[in-house]
């Protein structure tokens, strides 16, 4: 109920109604009073001075025939129709006039104001002088046609009233609907609004013009706001992907110094060891040289140089991932004949299941470096796809093209030889991904993997100033990307540096 | 007590006969030549036009001193209504350059101007000059 009575149409409504209900009886009696007022006025004027001329009549009338001429006076003015009484007294006697509608008895004083008394007669007395003594002329004239004019008028005023109230109601129900349509649509419009849908349009086509500034002003308000909202979910993405961007970040950090802390221990080990292995496998050649050749030390000299040998390599790839290694002089090459090489070598050892795709453009493939590391990357990664996918075949893909600028937020900006090597093999989990680069770390069966493949890739890679990065889902296969830094590039960098 | 009572017994009859024979009267100073004049002249003179009594104007003095009396005198003097009596005036005062009759709102300025105003003529209640020798009624113009 309150929220009815406080909607703006039944307001606007109460409004028009309560001033209505206040001025239309004052509007009704005032007329009223006009009418009554004008037919008054029309009524007593003429009569006063009617019976005024009748009064001064007799009074200038001859005294011989004043009882002859005053009865066919009453007489002449009881038939003029307005009058309904008149009479002469002197006190003693009284001359009536047989024609009047009024008997005598009922005859009374002056009225000074029409309809008085209620009898609807209007009485006026006037002295008149005859000679030395004093008569009353009395005449009363009747109110009652008046009466009659003033009601039907007041009627008239009454039915002019109630059909202006009637109109008047009417077109303040219309107006206060006008008025409220655009509040409503405004109401409407600003519920979407503020239910998140900002970007309603606020119109309201309205007439007048303050409702038209208002929808202007709610509309830039609106715009504003939508501004500002908008303003505020884009600094809000931007900071969520700053956040993300600095957990990546940090994460690789810390997996790029485990890394590095076990390239060193693993590189201090190795490098002990390497100084061990040296006399051992130098002694056993000096002591298989000096034995003769056929007999069962040198067969047990043989397998200890051959065990030598394999720990010495061992070590190397050790030495690899710890970046210790003694690689040729860096040169410029391109990456292209390095890599069909050694797909040429994969080809012939991999299963038939597997199909081999190559796809390369030469420019920007060229880098600086040792392209018999580049040769053990990517053999090291091809081994490991096709060994992915050894059981159930599949496509190892391989694409070398170069690039600039790589959108990946793991790479720095710049130019770069991108090579590309992917497997439709089962895929990695993302905990095992997290362990792929350290050494020793292996999800295969015990004695078919060091564990030291893809640290020796990683090793390589990050020498060379590089990155690589894996995209590994489980039942759809890996794929390793491999950023060397263009040849150019590095070129340019090293100028500047010295510049 | 009960002499208290009979004397304003009495005097309230009084009164009832005082106000029962009420008149409305034409006066004029007791110094002033006019003898009568007829209800056509007391119109006109109200109404503005001159009025010569022996070749002297006389000046009416509109008496709104009482309020009864404004119905009285327009109903018994200028027979017409209080707006027709107003056209009427002003007709008169701009069209034929007659005077506008003064008028006098309280009974002592009534007398004051009857006393010093030989030419004087207004209309009063009889009561009010019955027994004042300086003030003469010259006709009744209306009686209850």
């Amino acid at each position: 109920m309150e929220r009815l009575t406080n909607s703006l149409r039944v307001r606007l409504t109460s409004v028009v109604l309560v001033i209505h209900a206040a001025l239309v009886p004052l509007l009704y009696l005032g007329v009223s009073a006009i009418v009554e007022d004008g037919y008054a006025e029309l009524f007593v004027n003429p009569l006063r001075s009617n019976s005024r001329l009748i009064a001064d009549e007799l009074e200038a009338a001859d005294a011989q025939e004043f009882p002859r001429y005053a009865g066919a006076l009453l007489d002449s003015v009881v038939l003029s129709g307005q009058v309904v009484f008149a009479e002469i007294t002197d006190g003693a006697q009284t001359l009536h006039s047989s024609l009047s509608s009024v008997s005598p008895g009922r005859a009374r004083g002056d009225d000074f104001e029409f309809a008085d008394h209620g009898d609807q007669v209007y009485y006026i007395s006037h002295r008149v002088k005859r000679g030395t003594r004093w008569v009353v002329l009395r005449l009363g004239f009747d109110e009652g046609p008046t009466l009659e004019r003033i009601a039907a008028a007041k009627r008239r005023v009454l039915a002019a009233v109630l059909a202006f109230t009637a109109a008047s109601i009417a077109v303040a129900i219309w107006l206060s609907a006008v008025i409220a349509r655009p509040m409503v649509r405004l109401q409407e419009a600003a519920k979407r609004v503020a239910g998140g849908d900002v970007h309603t349009e606020l119109q309201m086509h309205s007439s007048i013009r303050e409702v038209r500034e208002l929808n202007h002003h709610l509309e830039r308000m609106r715009q504003e706001l939508v501004g500002t909202n908008d303003r505020l979910e884009s600094e809000i993405r931007g900071r969520e992907a700053s956040e993300q961007k600095r957990l990546d970040l940090e994460r690789r950090l810390l997996h790029r110094e485990r890394i590095a802390s076990i390239g060193t221990l693993a590189g201090g080990v190795a490098h002990e060891f390497n100084n061990i292995l040296t006399p051992i496998l130098l002694y056993s050649q000096i002591a298989l040289d000096d034995t003769a050749p056929d007999g069962a030390l040198a067969r047990d000299l043989t397998r200890i140089v051959a065990a030598a040998h394999r720990a010495r390599s061992l070590v190397n790839r050790i030495l690899t991932f710890s970046r210790e290694m003694h690689s040729q002089e860096p040169a410029v090459f391109s990456l292209r004949p390095t890599v069909e090489e050694a797909l040429a070598l994969m080809r012939a050892i991999v299963p038939a299941n597997i199909e081999v795709d190559f796809d390369a453009s030469e420019d920007g493939t060229a880098v600086q470096g040792d392209p018999s590391l580049v040769h053990q990357v990517v053999i090291n990664l091809c081994t490991n796809a096709y060994q992915a996918m050894r059981r159930t075949g599949g496509r190892l893909s391989v694409k070398l093209r170069g690039i600039d600028n790589p959108g990946d937020g793991q790479i720095n900006p710049g130019s770069y030889a991108l090579l590309e090597v992917g497997d439709t093999g089962h895929g990695m989990e993302q905990a095992v991904i997290l362990h792929i680069f350290e050494p020793f770390f292996t999800t295969r069966d015990v004695g078919e993997g060091t564990g030291l493949g893809l640290s020796v890739v990683h090793g390589i890679v990050t020498s060379m100033g590089g990155s690589i990065t894996v995209e590994s889902a489980v039942g759809q296969g890996t794929t390793f990307r491999v950023y060397l830094p263009a040849a150019a590039a590095q070129v340019c960098e090293r100028s500047g540096a010295l510049g | 007590m009960r002499r208290a009572l009979l004397l304003t017994l009495l005097l309230v009859l009084c009164t009832q006969g005082v106000a029962g024979t009420q008149a409305v009267v034409l006066v004029v100073p007791a110094d002033s030549n006019v003898v009568d004049l007829e209800p056509v002249t007391v119109r006109k003179l109200f109404l503005g036009l001159p009025v010569l009594v022996n070749g002297v104007p006389l000046h009416p003095f509109r008496n709104r001193s009482d309020a009864q009396l404004d119905p009285i005198f327009l109903q018994q003097i200028v027979a017409m209504s209080q707006s027709a009596y107003d056209r009427q005036i002003l007709i008169g005062v701009n069209r034929q350059g007659w005077l506008r009759p003064v008028e006098l709102t309280t009974r002592a300025r009534v007398l004051a101007t009857l006393y010093s105003d030989p030419n004087a003529v207004t209309f009063m209640w009889l009561r009010d000059v019955e027994r004042n020798p300086k003030v003469r009624v010259i006709r009744v113009l209306w009686s209850d």
